[in-house]
């Protein structure tokens, strides 16, 4: 046992360290560093039942889970925010199983757990960022067959995508697609980004931070090492636009940021604030010491 | 407790894997593994990467100066790894030298390209060759020195495919991805 058993709490001690069992973690330790070697290639690995539903991050927390060490600070964020639900059950139990140190602040934070963004502020060497992805495969709904996905990308055989893109220009005048955006990881595989906004996908390009992504559902794990080329798919005449609402946080004013659209009275009146909570914070405290 | 390979193994083994995915992260920099309980001849690096990587699925090479009943019964016991011969190794562990050539070890297949072989090359006596590499993982262009660089370079481009390397040196690790381009500075002749 673990220094965990000298802990007084009962509760820690029923669980091994960051809660999965020593032969579960091996086996997805090894899918992580082949997923490293090979950036963007979807490593499959058996999947375990966690206790909490699937679309709830299983992938997510089973790979922090074998990446986790008690030095870590942890964040956890759902849609960019600390406070919610997802973002608070999977802190808790990760302080409950692995007693480790949390944080809101995206600059301390050694290692953090999304659901569908990427925090504001820049990720540092070292830090790593764990991505909770429902639907691994790029291709899937455009090719439902495994065996054929899996041959398309032996194959570099993406054809299908660019039809799919140049569908939304036909149809649309532009590409439709504003989540989950593809990108090509080292040039060589169309990997998913998980449904983080097209805002986003430019932070992923040559990221100095380790991006570490889990699909529990779908039993995969994939990776983009940092200083990674990652190109989101486009066109010459119609080049990639990382878009957001064009507004003002109406809480720190700012403009370059991701925003959320709120409803905030009866008849529809809308507001736009900071999806990242923890950049929100850190604008509103700069404004405030610019006022004084 | 004390002829288990780490103390708290749980505890360990993590902090062990962070190096590990630190070194494969960043190709071509050291990074520092602990100290644990391990057989003599294996360097505490190599011996970290099997005792955190390898179970009763994983099936290790040992090349001949590692080939002994120590290591053997050490690994066996430890992890349930099965010894195996080069063609079918997961994990593969020697000296430069011994390990050559290296068209036996498996590269993975276009459809499952991670089902290919991991090299830990220990000691460091082979015959250098000052290279720049780059790739993922790499900021700026690095120079290290690497044994036999076109084998490197020909790993390089079988890319998906291909072999990935951990160097390893007593309490250091550093890793060679399959996706790290190498480019030879100056023969030493």
């Amino acid at each position: 046992m673990n220094e965990m058993s000298k802990n007084e709490n009962l509760d820690i001690q029923i669980y091994n360290f960051a809660y999965l069992d020593e032969n579960t973690k091996r086996m997805i330790r090894r899918a992580l560093l082949k997923a490293l070697c090979i950036p963007g290639y979807q490593v499959p690995f058996s999947s375990r039942e966690m206790p909490m539903p699937y679309g709830w991050g299983t992938g997510g927390i089973q790979v922090t889970s074998a990446c986790l060490i008690p030095k870590d600070i942890l964040k956890v964020i759902d849609q960019g925010a600390d406070d919610t639900t997802n973002a608070v059950s999977i802190r808790k139990f990760f302080q409950k199983t692995a007693n480790v140190a949390v944080t809101e602040k995206t600059s301390d934070a050694s290692l953090i757990q999304t659901r569908h963004r990427i925090p504001e502020t820049k990720l540092k060497e070292k830090q790593i960022l764990v991505y909770q992805v429902p639907i691994p495969e790029p291709l899937r709904f455009l090719e439902p067959r495994e065996t054929e996905t899996r041959k398309m990308h032996a194959l570099s055989e993406y054809g299908l995508m660019y039809v799919k893109l140049y569908e939304d220009i036909a149809k649309h005048g532009h590409i439709e697609t504003a989540y989950a955006y593809p990108v090509k990881t080292n040039g060589n595989y169309v990997t998913d980004p998980s449904p983080i906004p097209k805002f986003d996908n430019p932070k992923m390009n040559n990221s100095p931070a380790i991006q570490l992504f889990g699909a529990g559902r779908e039993q995969r794990i994939y990776a983009i090492p940092p200083y990674t080329n990652v190109k989101s798919l486009d066109f010459e005449d119609y080049p990639f636009e990382a878009m957001k609402a064009n507004f003002k946080c109406s809480i720190c004013g700012s403009s370059d940021s991701y925003l959320d659209e709120i409803i905030v009275s009866d008849d529809g009146k809308r507001s736009y604030i900071c999806s990242d909570t923890d950049y929100c914070k850190e604008q509103t405290k700069l404004n405030s010491k610019k006022e004084d | 407790m004390e002829n288990y390979p780490f103390s708290e193994n749980s505890i360990n083994s993590s902090i062990a894997f962070r190096s590990l995915v630190n070194a494969t992260s960043y190709p071509g920099r050291t990074f520092q593994i602990n100290k644990l309980n391990k057989p003599s001849v294996l360097s505490n690096a190599a011996a970290t990467i099997l005792i955190t990587l390898c179970d009763n699925e994983s099936n290790v090479y040992l090349s001949k100066e590692y080939n002994t009943d120590e290591v053997r019964n050490w690994l066996i016991f430890n992890t349930g790894a099965i010894i195996s011969n080069k063609k079918n190794a997961d994990f593969v562990i020697g000296t430069w030298k011994s390990l050559l050539p290296l068209n036996d070890f498996k590269i993975g297949v276009p459809e499952y390209p991670e089902r290919s072989a991991t090299l830990i090359i220990e000691e460091t006596k082979y015959k250098k060759v000052k290279c720049n590499i780059d790739g993922p993982g790499i900021k700026n262009k690095l120079n290290i020195d690497l044994p036999n660089p076109e084998l490197f370079i020909e790993n390089n481009n079988l890319y998906p495919l291909g072999l990935d390397f951990y160097f390893t040196n007593d309490l250091e690790i550093l890793s060679i991805p399959r996706s790290t381009k190498i480019n030879i500075i100056k023969s030493e002749f």
